[in-house]
């Protein structure tokens, strides 16, 4: 444990390569498999029981559907935030124990990466914006590029009125994306013209599709290395009350 | 997943992140501590004056996999040599709680072993036999901490009777409250035993609240202390504090010696954070030598939270409830599994 990382299993020729991506930023759960770029089995349930309950059984029938058994992926990728915390650190501790005790890489992405990827065909700037809840939201600004997008606007969190700040500041068409756009769509519009595409989720499928394109390049990280994007700092209200609750 | 005969060489990986401790420990057969790392995140909290949920948590998503690389290294052991997994899945901090749980089940995955959900208050009464197996049952275990105050009688592995606990605060909440009042510092109970050191336990002569049967009651307590020092501006808070915890101890240990009498225990045993406040290991000792049963302090680093009680409930666990489903959660409010006697 510990220690200096071997190559990857399937890095080169034969086998194809197997990711497994975890995604639990926000209300959703997806885990999903891929296997030298092919998605091959991918899970998400968007409501029902909360996220520790849901993520390690999907692991295991998401591998059990696959035929792949856990030792022989390559790489876990796991989706970094920003999002809900308590539901980013399920995905973050499943994800960087299994890549320890595997002994393999991680890939980081972040929530913002993976709702704009999949509108890398869009002809507008995709900003993806994520409900942060306490009336704020996070967003990123993401330009498109041959065979994906770029980000421009780094990850940022604040109010609705800061996002509408930030949109009238660059004045691009731009395309909203997110659990945080379907929120406060109408707001948003009030301030800034744009469109959006409702009900897009962070998802575990983009996820494994950009760590593959990582993973060639072997652009990975030890598990260790792997950081939560809280983009907040935490919130310092202690109460005697949860406290009492513990022994 | 590979089938387990639980026994003295079976291997359990124990897991611990209720609230402000990072814990991980190696267990072999139940007892025999092979390796225990417990990194305390006490100084990320002091400055508050307590736990903050947030900040726990993700410290504990920071220190998670180092911790549990540290005990398998002081172990000694390959980790192929671990047989099952147990984790605490409650009660506790909710977003503390996840990432032991998220941690361990993932663990489990990966080593294809099974996963053990172990209830951290059931845990603390194991942290006595931990460390002298040749305690006999029935034994009246003093649960006594930051979020707790218990007496509980253990008739029987997973037979447990809860005798007396307390109306209103807990012990260590007690320590905390009145350390803070005294502004002696974060945590209160270390802070208070070493202040009291220094002072007159007959100083002051606080009242000792005496609830009903074996329950306890702190929060009187605490406001006489409150109302004392507002009366006597110039009072020395070593006396404050030797008082304040002789008027403590004095009352827990009244109240587990009768317990230990009325159900004829073999003896009685310390657990919890408070467990290891030096006045209450002393006057305990005392106490049951003089009534000829036997008086168990664990060492302290046992009495405090820890991954391998964990570890070693959790070997207890699987020998007789076999292993916990993966689709279970962190379950913050979970009470001791009690008779129904
Ligand atoms: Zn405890």
């Amino acid at each position: 444990m510990g220690g200096a990382l071997g190559a990857p299993r399937g890095g080169d020729g034969g086998v194809a390569m197997l990711i497994l991506g975890i995604e639990t930023a926000t209300d959703q759960v997806g885990v999903a498999l891929s296997a030298g770029g092919a998605v091959v089995a991918s899970f998400e349930v968007a409501r029902g029981r909360r996220h520790a309950e849901t993520l390690a059984p999907a692991i295991e029938f998401v591998c059990r559907q696959a035929e792949v058994r856990l030792d022989e992926l390559a790489v876990v990728a796991v989706d970094v935030g920003p999002g809900l915390f308590t539901g980013m650190r399920v995905g973050l501790a499943t994800a960087t124990s299994l890549a320890q005790a595997l002994r393999i890489p991680m890939i980081g992405r972040s929530s913002l990466d993976l709702l704009a990827f999949p509108c890398r065909h869009a002809d507008r700037v995709v900003v993806p914006v994520i409900d942060a809840r306490k009336g704020e939201v996070f967003w990123a600004m993401y330009r498109q590029v041959p065979g994906g997008v770029q980000r421009v606007v780094e990850p940022t969190v604040g109010s609705v009125d800061d996002l509408v700040a930030d949109l009238l500041a660059r004045s691009e068409e731009v395309l909203l994306v997110g659990d945080g756009a379907d929120r406060y769509l109408e707001e948003i519009q009030q301030g800034y013209r744009c469109e959006s595409i409702d009900g897009a989720r962070p998802s575990a499928v983009p996820l494994v599709q950009l760590a593959h394109a990582q993973a060639l390049r072997e652009d990975w990280v030890n598990p260790r290395e792997i950081e939560p994007i809280y983009l907040r700092p935490p919130d310092a209200q202690i109460s005697w009350v949860t406290r009492r609750e513990r022994p | 997943m590979r089938e387990l005969t639980v026994g003295p060489d079976t291997v359990v990986l124990g897991i611990e992140t209720s609230c402000d401790e990072t814990a991980a420990a190696i267990v072999m057969g139940g007892t025999d501590i092979v390796s225990s790392v417990v990194s305390s995140q006490i100084d990320l909290h002091a400055e508050f004056g307590g736990v903050v949920p947030e900040i726990a948590s993700r410290a504990h998503l920071e220190m998670l996999n180092p911790v549990v690389a540290r005990a398998i290294v002081e172990a000694g052991v390959d980790e192929s040599r671990i047989d099952a997994i147990a984790c605490t899945i409650g009660p506790g901090l909710i977003g503390a709680l996840l990432v032991g749980v998220s941690g361990a089940k993932a663990y489990s995955l990966a080593w294809d072993v099974p996963f053990v959900g172990v209830n951290h208050l059931e845990a603390h009464l194991y942290s006595a036999l931990l460390e002298d197996p040749s305690l006999e049952l029935p034994l009246v275990v003093l649960l006594v901490s930051g979020g707790h105050t218990m007496l509980v009688e253990m008739r029987d592995h997973g037979a447990y009777r809860l005798l007396g606990q307390t109306i209103d605060d807990a012990a260590g909440e007690a320590f905390d409250k009145v350390a803070r009042f005294l502004g002696l510092g974060y945590p209160g109970g270390p802070a208070i035993d070493a202040v009291a050191l220094h002072g007159d336990p007959e100083a002051i002569r606080f009242p000792r609240a005496v609830p009903e049967g074996l329950d306890f009651s702190f929060s009187g307590l605490k406001t006489a202390v409150v109302n004392y020092v507002r009366a006597h501006p110039d009072v020395s808070s070593a006396d404050v504090a030797a008082s304040f915890q002789a008027a403590v101890v004095d009352v827990l240990v009244t109240k587990a010696r009768r317990a230990a009498r009325e159900i004829g225990a073999t003896g009685i045993a310390l657990g919890g954070g408070v467990a290891a406040n030096s006045l209450l290991r002393e006057e305990l000792l005392g106490a049951c030598a003089e009534d000829g049963i036997r008086g168990f302090l664990p060492s302290r680093a046992m009495c405090t939270d820890n991954a391998a009680m964990i570890a070693s409930c959790g070997w207890y666990r699987l020998r007789s409830d076999g292993a916990t489903p993966l689709d279970v959660g962190a379950l913050p409010n979970l009470r001791l599994p009690l008779l129904a006697s």
